[in-house]
């Protein structure tokens, strides 16, 4: 237990909306998103629109209380400890809103008084590290200025774990890059960081491992690394004479088989050997095999139909195997 | 090796929230608008007073009374108009005072926590190392010494101008209505705030909170004038806070026994349903 910054068991959530004599109709967020996140490392939590990504967060900061599953963190469960377990975390929410006639220096002392004083020491290093204003009042901030109080509050306490909701929304390239130094820092520190974003490239830098999850559903966990192998290549193949799509379409490790006259694209996770051997029997004017970006293994997951979530992510694991 | 790391660079105590911090922040915030309000009702409370004097001595208002309709007289509490406590009765705490206070502490009520979360700016403060129960005591704490901060105004003014224009008040008449009337608006604020807390709704609280203020002050009016609807009386925090007369015959204890249990029944039941509920849904 002492190594799993968090574990999340068959995580649920509804929401029920509506007045009291209304409220059959709930909305299923979360349908059983599980998750293990170790000590000291930098996790990605990705996931498009609408996933379920801020829900799951904001359970585990206890602003949700789960409508079944277990939620286990440093030191207990969220609803149980409470306060002594958010004290050693540090939040920065997916969307953040702060009152508008304090100012920036103002609003991060008095979260810092609901610390004990933890961190007021370091506002001004942090401050000028992203150019931050702090006698400006918050109402008369930009997004991207609002975001860099944001990230100031999560960090400033050096906490054992950060949890970020979209962290860099906002920032500009510069500060995006200033704030992964951050992240690293944290991490040299020992610390674990739990970060959301729609977007491999944004996490991809300082993650270790990601989670990809979809429809309230987790779809994939892994290391970077491994994902970048289950990517594959575009292969596209040029036939003296068209070929028979079905051919090619069983092979195993061929996907996305698509002819076009004499041409035919498809994609190849794994060994080439089937596919080669399957064009040879043809004449093959031409052959190009390209290195797939990771964001196309993204899009993929993304693309999956709902239903079928959960049989299609194995399938994508078991080819890239 | 990593819990290692931890313990080497991250003290290992977790430091929460000092008592009152949350108290502190929302009064610090709040420091121009509760001086401001303080001005309205110094204001509006000395006029009142300072127009004792005059319309006693033309006997005017003796015979402004005699021609209203009966009815209306009672409502108003005006067949006492001629003394100072029934004077200060129908005018500073029958009308304008309650009204002044019940904006004041029902706004602040239904802002403070159902108008904070509304807004998004209850979640950093929520996921900061403070309970639930703290959070919601300290913002109501906060509304209720803004509210008495009001009412002390409303005696200190009256207070002042009593003695300066040598007005006959006992000074206990004066405090027993301000007891009573700092009683009324801490039980509207109180529910306005535990509504809001219990529900996440700012609208719905300031609802809930200025339509039993307004029910209640119609029913103290019709359970005086109809006989067969005396009961009404029993049943109003409105009479509860004026029906004794305070300002005439003094401290009415079972009135303003009622309300203080209003208060606290309400704040306990919006803390028992705050802890519970998801926040910022
Ligand atoms: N307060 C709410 N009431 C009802 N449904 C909600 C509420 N908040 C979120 N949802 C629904 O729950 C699902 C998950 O939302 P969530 O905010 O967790 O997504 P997300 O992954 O954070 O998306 P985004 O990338 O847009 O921030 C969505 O379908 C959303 O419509
Ligand atoms: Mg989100």
């Amino acid at each position: 237990m002492n190594d799993v910054a968090i574990r999340v068991d068959g995580l649920v959530k509804d929401y029920v909306t509506g007045p009291p004599w209304r409220r059959s109709q709930a909305v299923r967020a979360l349908q059983g998103v599980d998750l293990a996140v170790d000590r000291g490392e930098v996790f990605g939590f990705l996931g498009p629109n609408g996933a379920g990504k801020s829900t799951t967060i904001r359970v585990l900061l206890d602003l949700l209380r789960p409508t079944a599953g277990h939620v286990e963190m440093i030191g207990g469960r969220p609803a149980e400890v409470g306060p002594a377990l958010r004290a050693r975390i540090g939040y920065l929410p997916g969307e953040l809103n702060m009152a508008g006639q304090r100012t920036a220096g103002e609003e991060l002392r008095y979260l810092a008084t609901l610390r004990g004083g933890r961190g007021t020491d370091r506002i001004a290093e942090l401050a000028e590290r992203f150019t931050l204003d702090l006698d400006r009042p918050i109402r008369g901030l930009s997004k991207g200025n609002k975001q860099k109080v944001g990230v100031i509050q999560a960090f400033m306490h050096r906490p054992e774990l950060l949890i970020l909701d979209e962290p860099t929304s906002g920032l500009d390239p510069l500060l995006q890059r200033e704030f992964l130094d951050l992240v690293r820092e944290a991490q040299a520190d020992g610390a674990t960081v739990f970060m959301s974003s729609h977007v491999l490239s944004e996490v991809e830098d300082v993650a270790g491992r990601v989670a990809i999850i979809r429809a309230g559903r987790i779809v994939d966990t892994d290391d970077v690394r491994t994902l970048r192998h289950h990517a594959g290549q575009l292969v596209e193949l040029r036939f003296a004479a068209p070929v028979d799509v079905e051919e090619f379409r069983v092979l195993p490790g061929v996907e996305d088989v698509v002819a076009d006259g004499d041409a035919l694209t498809c994609l190849l996770r794994g060994e080439p050997d089937a596919l080669l051997k399957t064009a040879a029997r043809h004449h093959v004017l031409q052959w190009s095999a390209q290195d797939r970006e990771l964001e196309d293994l993204f899009i993929d997951f993304y693309r999956l139909p709902v239903d079928d979530t959960l049989i299609a992510s194995e399938e994508v694991a078991a080819h890239g195997r | 090796m990593a819990a290692d790391t931890v313990a080497s660079r991250r003290s290992g105590t977790a430091a929460t929230a000092a008592p009152l911090a949350v108290f502190r922040g929302v009064l610090r915030s709040r420091r121009r608008s509760l001086l401001l309000w303080s001005l309205a009702v110094a204001a509006v409370t000395a006029v009142y007073v300072s127009f004792y004097p005059a319309m006693g001595e033309e006997a005017d208002l003796a015979s402004f009374v005699a021609n209203l309709p009966e009815g209306m007289v009672e409502v108003m509490g005006y067949d006492q108009i001629g003394t100072p406590g029934g004077y200060l009765n129908s005018t500073v705490f029958g009308i304008l005072g309650p009204a002044l206070l019940l904006v004041f502490a029902i706004g602040w009520g239904s802002r403070t926590i159902a108008g904070s979360e509304e807004d998004g700016i209850l979640e950093l403060e929520a996921t900061h190392p403070v309970s639930r129960a703290h959070v919601y005591l300290d913002r109501l704490l906060a509304m209720w010494v803004g509210v008495a901060l009001l009412a002390a105004v409303v005696f200190a003014v009256a207070m002042l101008l009593l003695v300066a224009l040598d007005v006959d008040l006992a000074a206990s008449r004066l405090a027993a209505g301000t007891v009573g009337l700092l009683l009324l608006a801490l039980a509207m604020g109180t529910i306005a705030l535990a509504t809001g807390a219990a529900t996440g709704r700012r609208g719905l609280a300031l609802a809930t909170a200025a339509g039993l203020a307004v029910v209640s002050f119609v029913a103290d009016a019709m359970g005086g004038l109809v006989d067969g609807l005396a009961w009404l009386t029993t049943v109003s925090p409105w009479s509860w806070y004026l029906g004794g007369d305070p300002l005439i015959d003094g401290f009415d204890v079972p009135g303003l026994a009622l309300l203080a249990t209003l208060t606290v029944l309400a704040a306990l039941a919006g803390l028992a349903r705050y802890r519970q509920r998801d926040l910022g849904v």
